[in-house]
């Protein structure tokens, strides 16, 4: 990612999803988030990959955020290599 | 303690454990989750716009029902 113009990304692991409609849920969540422009949740992986913008949110934001919904989010690359 | 029925568009398990979580971070609420029905309802002292817009946060569509 290109520090530059404004976009990083995080990798977030995230327990208790079970089913589509909870990935759709944090997809669309998040997604509304001020600062985030993409969001891809992985029902397998147990993950969700966000890039965003690093002067709006932080990886401990986004993971409060998806915290906050109810769902155990860890960050599992708190300072990650750019 | 008054209580209050609220419906909450879950699911599956995923949904009402998250429905729990936020439930249990906000404190003070003792709660039973209906899963088939879609309802949660809530014994708690917060007033119901409290209880609503927390769980509003989990992201699913929520409605009062009213107090039981």
């Amino acid at each position: 990612m290109d520090p530059s113009m404004g976009v990083n990304s995080v990798t977030i692991s995230v327990e208790g999803m079970t089913c589509i409609s909870c990935v759709q849920t944090i997809e669309q969540q998040i997604g509304k988030v001020n600062g985030v422009h993409h969001i891809k949740v992985s029902l397998e992986e147990k993950s969700a990959t966000i890039i965003y913008d690093p002067k709006l949110q932080t990886p401990k934001t986004l993971r409060d955020a998806i915290d906050d919904m109810g769902f155990d989010a860890i960050l599992y690359n708190p300072n990650p290599v750019p | 303690m008054p209580k209050h029925e609220f419906s909450v568009d879950m699911t599956c398990e995923g949904c009402a454990d998250a429905v729990s979580r936020v439930l249990n971070k906000l404190g003070g609420v003792e709660f039973s989750i209906d899963l088939p029905n879609k309802k949660v309802c809530i014994e708690s002292e917060h007033s119901s716009d409290t209880l609503l817009a927390t769980l509003n946060k989990t992201g699913k569509a929520v409605s009062y029902l009213g107090p039981k």
